[in-house]
């Protein structure tokens, strides 16, 4: 399982396990699964997909970045809205 | 018995005074619950941003950021004579915060003054009526102003207030930029900090690098992720002012409130003093009489 958190700069939107991650790579859409090299990267404009246990979970998200961890992911965008 | 009725006219509008300080008391508290809130919300997003430009940071890099560009300045860190430097004070549109708005100013004051004193040129912007209201009558020179930010900041507000700020210092027009705010650590505690936000001073690395994959590339990420460290700085100086004046004006509606129950017991106390005096009088007036006529 991945652990996911969604941050933007007024609040934590999403925290929690996610089985993977799909989001707006600056240059196109990237998927994130377990086991992933670490790794730090722009975000574009999109829509980010995190695919839980419960459902997937959407949010739009413009600029930042995306880093993973030791299967943790971390979106850290200035805008980001849940849809 | 006109000494009671003033007495009295006295008790009434003090007691009216408290409900007031009272109920203002109330609603600062539950303000500051919320913007507490707010200000602990705004904690992951500065922290993993100052961990990941932490970690992409090196020396070598710092040259080639003009957010980071390091302008001519002394040892303790003020720019030299001639250059220009942009103050943003973070003050309440209202009063009754106790010194709240008069130590932001004082720290505002005392950071120009410092500036002048180098031979820096200094521009002057505004949050919060308080603030406008004093430079205004002193007649100091206001490059901007606003007063429609209220007790919910965003971030679309810091970066409104930083963006301009920032090209002008890419574009060399600025060479430092400082922010004046009420630091939040606890209710009690919101000293007004002057902090200096350009040019940016890169986070420190606490322990090893990772070895990231990078796309595109460490540079692009920095280039990208710098002007959101600085809006984010002047958001949270936002949020922290907002949090800072409820809780000042908490404890000044509490001291007031405080104030208000003492004077109203002495008054009542004086109060109930006349009145007995004037039955004891009134009595003694009637035996008195009765005396007279019996005899």
């Amino acid at each position: 399982m991945l652990k996911v958190s969604v941050i933007s700069p007024e609040k934590v939107l999403y925290e929690g396990d996610a089985s993977s991650v799909v989001a707006p790579g600056f240059d196109g859409e990237l998927g994130i699964l377990t086991g992933h090299a670490p790794m730090i990267t722009a975000l574009g404009a999109g829509t980010l997909r995190v695919e839980g246990g419960a459902g997937s979970q959407r949010f739009s998200v413009a600029g930042g970045f995306l880093q993973v961890v030791d299967d943790q992911v971390r979106v850290v965008t200035e805008k980001a809205t849940a849809i | 018995m006109a000494q009671g009725r003033e007495l009295k006219g006295r008790i009434k509008s003090i007691e009216g005074t408290r409900k007031i300080t009272r109920s203002m008391e109330m609603v600062a508290t539950s303000k500051l619950k919320r913007a507490q809130d707010r200000v602990v919300a705004a904690r992951p997003y500065a922290r993993a941003l100052e961990a990941v430009i932490a970690d992409l940071y090196s020396p070598e890099l710092a040259e080639r950021f003009p957010l980071l560009r390091q302008p001519a300045a002394n040892e303790q860190g003020t720019p030299v004579r001639g250059s220009r430097a942009a103050v943003l004070l973070i003050t309440s549109n209202q009063g009754l915060a106790g010194a709240f708005n008069a130590n932001l100013i004082r720290e505002a004051r005392s950071l120009l003054a410092r500036l002048s004193t180098a031979g820096v040129e200094t521009d002057l912007h505004i949050v919060g009526r308080k603030g406008l209201g004093f430079f205004r009558y002193i007649g100091a020179k206001i490059a901007s102003s606003r007063t429609d930010i209220g007790d919910k900041p965003t971030a679309e507000h810091g970066s409104q207030l930083v963006d301009t700020l920032m090209s002008d210092f890419i574009e060399r027009r600025l060479d430092a930029v400082y922010v004046v705010y009420a630091k939040y650590n606890s209710p009690l505690s919101t000293p007004p900090v002057a902090e200096r936000v350009l040019p940016v001073a890169p986070p420190v690395r606490n322990g090893p690098a990772r070895d990231y994959l990078l796309f595109p590339n460490a540079h692009d990420i920095l280039d990208a992720l710098l002007p959101l460290y600085v809006r984010n700085a002047i958001y949270r100086a936002l949020v922290e002012t907002v949090a800072g004046e409820q809780g000042a004006r908490r404890t000044a509606m509490k001291a007031a409130t405080d104030n208000a129950g003492e004077i109203l017991n002495v008054l009542r106390r004086t109060y109930n003093r006349a009145r007995q005096a004037q039955i004891t009088q009134e009595i003694a007036e009637i035996v008195g009489g009765a005396e007279a006529l019996s005899g």
